[in-house]
């Protein structure tokens, strides 16, 4: 069962478990999206739009398709 | 004495500052340098570094500026440079150190980069920035556990006040940084075999600089193209996933990191809310609205605020211009002086308000955090058209220039998509488009109130969206044309909001201001200059005969008709000038398009700048009548009348095809430099040249058709 985090509502926290291998994961790891770390959906922007993500109180915008490479477990 | 000479004499020493993006660095360095800085976003001026001098106690240190990054792997433009200068790729700016700042609050993050250069074996010292607002958050740091791990010298402050400030100048002079041993032993991860020979080819002393040279040399074009392949060809022969490796040595460092933060921050906040701010400025309706009101703002602010001091500098040159005439003998310095130089800097000076202007509403969006917001809202509208959220700065910094927007586009780190952003930037109505269209609208457009609406505002709101349909279909074709395998990806950071630090949007305003005058200014007065000659001469036999004529029908006419015949006489001389036989010579082309020779004239030379269409006119139709009447430009153009037809030179069908014509058009050769150099190639100038020409022609000629 994966969750992946651009199905997250608004306001929903998530536990990091994986981030899926893609040329883009060195990115996210930069940016500090790493397993183990608690995520918070804050905003999307409408039409499938970013999102962006409270983590460690950083905002950070995502694009969908990026979201989606990060695996969750809802918390 | 004596100690000042001998320092002198030694090498001035050279401190690069380093940080992630939003950490207040560019405050620093403008803390630290003052106005003793040199940035250029010009052509032959160096944009990539931003280098300011410090003097403290008698002594001179050289700050460099490097572009915000997260880590030493370079994704952007802006981090390669960051990249090659701690990698000593680039040897011309070799930092002799390296002073990192990091946000208290955002710790692992920024220790990341720190740590990565203390693998480099670089001098280094922290400082840990927004002290204050940390305290504010509830979060302390101690900085004691940060130095015993890392073993380089940590301060805490806050740069904005005037402490923090000297804090920071006295660890610079006292030269207070110092190398510690790795932090990650690279030895790990990567084998001592491919490691050793790279140490031993390029000369290198450190594990890890030997494994960035592994990682990224390849790639790196600044490398020599032997030393390139024979990077990669050990890299295969060894057959190492240096990828995977890299995914390794930043979780181990992460790993490390978090472990670290742990033992030394002290957290006594729990959960954060989404911001207030936020929810209004990112909501999906609102969100926009507020965008555009604010867009709606800044172009209503700077059409009635600039127009004051405009109109004053324009009055005031049009003072000096009549006064130099009255006072100096007459002759042909004096006309020089009078119709060419002073005319000439007076087009220069007067845009200095509008350029301020804008750029100082560009830096406090962009200062308060507003500008990332704006990012994350158009991201999903521009990549239809095969362009980036971040395209919109570019995009929206071409509505000043679209010098610094093409600059500002190598913060895309796709080529694809920045390639776009850079041909469809100067479609955008530019701030030297502004001049021309406000003289044009002044002149055809009356200036009438629907309710709310003015009629003028109103046509000037509607060029504007002209350029940017030009932007949308433009980029949507290159969107198909164009072909790249390489992933496009947002991922940006949406910082704190906060009140922009006004000392740096001035130093912006003035900075802006400054680079616009030194470097198109000299273009602009020299073409000037260049103009009033070659409209004041011409084939010295003709010129001869046509004044001769002139005296003589001066002698035999009626006082009263005096004034009309020297008009015509000096219709003539231009008509005969060199630059008449120019404009003569493209009339045939431009005629279609309802422009006229001295129209022709003013595209010819405005090839060079846009605004020069407004001096250059100025200049051809202020030759030869009385420059005392002190008329402003718009008064004198109003009364042209074609000999012809006469009518108005300049009438509605005309003025409209010329505003669609400067819409579109290239017509900038500063911007034709910049893209040169920013795609490092004469294609890319030349195709955007080839289709912005093209594209102005007809869509100025559909224009004149529909309004004559």
């Amino acid at each position: 069962m994966h969750i992946t985090a651009d199905t997250m509502t608004a306001s929903r926290s998530a536990i990091i478990k994986e981030i899926a291998a893609s040329p883009l994961k060195i990115n996210l790891m930069e940016l500090g999206f790493l397993p183990g770390k608690t995520i918070t959906l804050n905003h999307a922007a409408p039409m499938g739009g970013p999102m962006a993500f409270l983590m460690d109180e950083t905002l950070l915008a995502l694009r969908k398709s990026e979201a989606a490479l990060i695996e969750v477990q809802l918390l | 004495m004596s100690e000042s000479t001998i320092r002198s004499t030694t090498r001035t020493p050279r401190i690069a500052l380093i940080g992630n993006p939003n950490v207040g660095k560019s405050t620093i360095f403008n803390q630290l340098t003052g106005l003793n800085q040199k940035i250029g976003n010009y052509p032959g001026v160096t944009v990539d570094k931003k280098t300011g001098w410090m003097n403290y106690e008698g002594s001179t240190y050289e700050i460099l500026d490097l572009p915000g990054t997260y880590s030493l792997y370079p994704n952007s433009e802006d981090e390669i440079i960051a990249h090659r200068v701690l990698n000593h790729i680039d040897k011309s700016k070799r930092p002799d150190y390296v002073l990192m700042v990091i946000d208290s609050c955002q710790l692992s993050r920024g220790l990341f980069l720190a740590t990565q250069l203390i693998d480099l074996g670089v001098q280094l010292a922290i400082v840990l920035n927004m002290a204050d607002l940390a305290t504010k958050k509830n979060i302390e740091i101690r900085n004691y556990e940060i130095y015993k791990s890392l073993g380089v010298p940590i301060l805490s402050t806050d740069a904005r006040g005037i402490k923090g400030l000297e804090q920071i100048k006295s660890l610079i002079h006292d030269k207070n940084f110092s190398v510690d041993s790795s932090y990650l032993n690279i030895g790990d991860i990567i084998p001592q075999s491919l490691l050793q020979p790279i140490k031993e080819k390029f000369g290198l002393m450190n594990d890890y600089r030997a494994y960035q040279m592994l990682r990224f040399g390849p790639k790196d074009r600044s490398i020599d193209p032997e030393d390139r392949l024979w990077i990669q060809s050990l890299i295969t022969s060894e057959g190492f996933d240096l990828e995977s490796a890299q995914l390794e040595e930043t979780s181990l460092r992460y790993r490390k990191i978090t472990a670290l933060v742990e033992t030394c921050v002290v957290k006594k906040e729990v959960k954060k809310p989404a911001s207030v701010m936020d929810k209004v400025f990112l909501h999906p309706f609102w969100g926009y609205a507020i965008f555009i009101g604010i867009l709606l703002l800044i172009f209503q602010t700077i059409f009635t605020w600039a127009s004051v001091p405009m109109d004053l500098i324009d009055g005031l040159f049009a003072e000096i211009s009549g006064w130099v005439n009255d006072t100096l003998p007459a002759g042909p310095l004096t006309s020089l002086l009078a119709e060419g130089i002073v005319p000439g800097i007076g087009g220069v000076v007067i845009f200095i308000p509008q350029i301020a202007m804008l750029f100082g509403f560009l830096a406090i969006l962009e200062d308060t955090g507003y500008m990332s917001r704006v990012v994350f809202l158009m991201d999903r509208w521009m990549r239809p058209f095969g362009l980036h959220g971040k395209s919109i700065v570019p995009l929206v910094s071409g509505v000043a220039c679209a010098i610094p927007g093409v600059m500002a586009a190598r913060n895309i780190g796709n080529w694809k998509e920045k390639i776009i952003t850079i041909l469809v930037t100067p479609l955008m109505s530019c701030s030297a488009r502004l001049p021309v269209y406000v003289i044009l609208i002044g002149l055809t457009v009356p200036d009438v109130n629907y309710g709310f609406i003015n009629l003028q505002a109103l046509t000037l709101l509607a060029l504007y969206v002209l350029g940017i349909i030009g932007v949308l279909v433009t980029a949507l074709a290159l969107k198909w044309i164009l072909k790249s395998e390489e992933k496009s990806f947002l991922m940006v950071e949406l910082p704190t909001y906060r009140t922009p630090r006004w000392k740096d949007v001035l130093l912006t305003m003035y900075n802006k201001s400054r680079t616009f005058v030194m470097e198109a200014g000299k273009v602009i007065l020299a073409i000037s200059v260049v103009l009033w000659v070659l409209a004041s001469y011409g084939p010295p036999s003709r010129m001869d005969e046509i004044r001769k004529a002139g005296e003589e029908r001066l002698a035999n006419a009626p006082e009263e008709q005096h004034d009309e015949i020297q008009s015509e006489t000096s219709s003539l001389l231009l008509e005969n000038s060199f630059i008449g036989i120019m404009g003569r010579g493209i009339e045939p082309v431009i005629k279609p398009l309802g422009y006229d020779w001295k129209i022709g004239i003013a595209l010819i030379t405005s090839f060079a700048a846009r605004e020069v269409f407004v001096s250059t006119i100025a200049t051809i139709y202020s030759i030869g009548a009385d420059v005392e009447d002190e008329l402003t430009i718009r008064q004198k153009l109003d009364q042209q009348i074609n000999p012809a037809t006469g009518e108005k030179v300049f009438n509605r069908a005309t003025a409209f095809s010329l505003m669609v014509f400067y819409v579109f058009a290239m017509q900038c050769m500063s911007t034709l430099a910049v893209v040169y150099r920013e795609t490092k190639g004469w294609k890319w100038p030349l195709i955007q040249t080839v289709y912005m020409t093209a594209l102005a022609y007809f869509a100025a000629l559909l224009t004149y058709n529909i309004f004559s």
